[in-house]
Formats: structure tokens, sequence, C-alpha cells
């Protein structure tokens, strides 16, 4: 199965909400804090075209924001 | 089925509610978007008696937790419409229809919109509601932030660690504590717009220039920013409610101070309604009102199968 990434930032509400929801869905997910690591907010930048956290990648697919039901259909 | 109580919104007025209303054996369901609502975006909260200092994230999760032990049942979703079809409220989201005797709407507020061309269209493309969320994404870039208030001030002086320029707009002068001001004044690379209002955003990709318009004078020019945060107030969440409910001047649900709406069984509480204070403590005190006034409603509804 392709790995699940997050894009986060560390005082970011719904970063947190998408992080939480995963756990509960027991779905493992690699985290890239981009106010930290600023190769990875270049590569999320190139990927959504978007300056928004968080997002949420598997594979060539991804969801900008926490919205469940988008998460749901992505990660099933 | 039908349910005693639905509970729409679960920030601190709805969760409240239906930690009451499960107490009082409703049988209740919470419709929310999420769970804690605006308090998630509020870091430090010195005035939520109990706590002398708390994050807003770390409260809604106690009262989540305080919530989720109650087995109330919820449904994370938006809901569209709220009718009345005689003694029956039918509430609608965007899977399905539910029925309910009573229903408590306390579905706070959201960041209130510019309504400037290129807005919509360059939303998460430069254009922003939350500083702390998205500010490190504008590392070394311009910036501006709209507002003059606490929310604006304070957004810019978190964006004021990454961003090389901040640009700040407000129509309305600084309205902010004055320790805000004076923090915002000490920034380096700081624009300050008094009188100036946001009339167009514009850029290929992403944001590339605000046009502004000076408010005394009509005249209009353009600045160099590549984000915008949007920090110019509230708006009440009520658009799924019809004009059968009244509202006052500025949208907010008009309830008397037993959380009644012009409705029967209709309540609300908490930041959505008239009621004047935006604060965390009274929005769940609010909260409890509500459930407790929706019981005895209840209680005195003769179709209410609450009774036996």
């Amino acid at each position: 199965m392709e790995e699940v990434i997050v894009y986060t930032t560390p005082s970011c509400p719904w970063c947190h909400k998408t992080k939480t929801y995963l756990k509960e869905k027991g779905i493992s997910f690699g985290e890239k804090d981009v106010a930290d690591d600023s190769g990875a907010a270049q590569e999320m930048i190139e990927l959504t075209g978007q300056r928004s956290v968080p997002v949420i990648k598997k594979g060539g697919q991804y969801v900008v924001g926490f919205d469940p039901e988008r998460l749901e259909n992505m990660l099933h | 089925m039908t349910y005693d109580l639905i509970i729409v919104g679960a920030g601190p007025s709805g969760m409240t509610a239906g930690v009451f209303a499960a107490r009082k054996g409703l049988k209740t369901l919470i419709i929310s978007e999420d769970l804690g609502g605006q308090v998630n975006w509020t870091s430090d909260i010195e005035n939520y008696m109990g706590f002398q200092e708390i994050d807003g994230q770390a409260l809604m999760e106690k009262f989540e937790a305080q919530v989720k032990e109650l087995h109330l049942e919820e449904q994370l979703t938006t809901v569209t419409s709220i009718q009345k079809e005689g003694e029956l409220f039918k509430v609608a989201t965007i899977k399905q229809e539910y029925l309910s005797k009573a229903v408590i709407v306390s579905s706070g507020k959201k960041p209130r919109t510019l309504n400037a061309s290129g807005e919509n269209e360059f939303r998460n493309k430069g254009v922003s509601y939350c500083a702390t969320c998205d500010g490190p994404l504008f590392r070394n870039l311009p910036v501006a932030v709209i507002g003059g208030g606490n929310s604006a001030v304070k957004s810019a002086l978190d964006l004021s660690g990454y961003v090389s320029e901040i640009s700040l707009i407000t129509n309305n002068g600084l309205t902010a504590d004055n320790i805000l001001v004076e923090r915002l004044n000490k920034l380096e690379h700081l624009k300050k717009y008094l009188s100036h209002t946001v009339v167009e955003i514009k850029g290929s990709k992403s944001v590339e220039k605000a046009i502004l318009e000076d408010v005394h004078n009509q005249q209009r020019f353009e600045i160099s920013v590549q984000g915008i945060f949007i920090e110019i107030g509230l708006d009440p969440n009520q658009s799924f409610l019809g004009d059968w409910v009244e509202k006052n001047e500025i949208g907010e649900i008009k309830v008397d101070c037993l959380c009644r709406t012009n409705i029967p069984g209709l309540y609300a509480a908490g930041d959505v309604t008239s009621v004047p204070e935006k604060q965390i403590i009274v929005a769940a005190g609010e909260g409890a009102k509500a459930a407790i006034k929706a019981w005895e409603y209840l209680l005195k509804n003769p179709e209410s199968e609450y009774l036996h």
C-alpha cells in the first residue's frame, strides 16, 4: 500500500484534527512539517499549487484541508 | 426515528448543551462540521474558569471527552436546512434528513470574507483566513494582512517571523488593544495602510498583487504581495435557516434570555446568537440554558414520548 503523507504546520488546528482522524481510523502516515522543512514546503506547493495546510497525500492523489468525506474516498 | 433534540454545531455551547441534554435523558443527536469550533483557533485561554491557562484545542479535547463519555450520537457533516413541519423539525444535511422534536442551533461564527474580486479564485492560492496555519508557507515573501482589530494585529505579529514584508490594510484605523499595537509598531518591514480597502486581488496561478483604494479620495494603486491574510471579523453561521427565524441586523439569531427564538421548540446558543458577549464561558453557559429550556419544552409538549 502506498504511504500516506500529511503536510502540516505546528499551530494549525486542522492539521491536528487530520492526524487524530487518521489515528482513529488506524491509518499509518508520515508527517512533514512544512514550517521546519522548506524542501517539503516547496514539494507541497508544487504538488497542489496551493499554499495551505494540511495536505494529505497518497500516491498521486491529494486532499487539501481536513475533509473527512474526501479523505475517506481517497484512502479506501 | 425521531430525536428529542438535535444540536447543530459542537463548539463550547453545542457540546455543553449535549452534556446537559444527555443527563436529562434526551435522545440527542449532535450534527457539526467539527468538534471545538472557533476555539480550535485560539491559543492561550486565560479566562475560562478552572484552567488558569489552557490552549484552545486542549480545552476542546476536554469538552469532547466529556461528551464522548455520555455516548451522544454525533454526525460530522454540514447542515443544509432546518424546516418545521407540524410539531417536528426536519434537519437536512448533505447526506440525509433527521427528525427532531426540538432543535438547538449553536453553529458559531466563521471568518468574514472581503468580497473583493479575486478573493474566491485565489483562496488557498495566496488568500488565507488562518495566519497561524499557513504563515510558514510564505517564508521570505511579501504579504498583506487585512483588518485592524486584535486578530489582524496578532496575525501580523505571527507572520513577522516568516515573511519578508507585511502590509497592514484597514479602512477603519487600528482598533486592536494598545499592547498589540505597540508590538506591531516595532516590526521592521511593516507598511501601514490605515484608510484603505482592497478592491481586487490579482495574479496568474497565485496571488501577485492587491489593488487598494484610499477611502478618502478613491485613488487606486497596486501593491505586490504573494499572500493575503483576511482577519476582518466574523459572520454567524445561519445560512441554513430561512427567514422564518428572526435575526438581528448583523445576522445573529435573535434569542431572549431563555435562549428561545421566535419559533417554539427552536433554541439557539453561543456566538451565533444575539447574546452580546462572545466568550467561551458565556457560550458554554448559554448551551446549558438552551438544553434545560429544550427539556422543559419537551416536558410540556403533549406529543413528547419523553413523558413516559
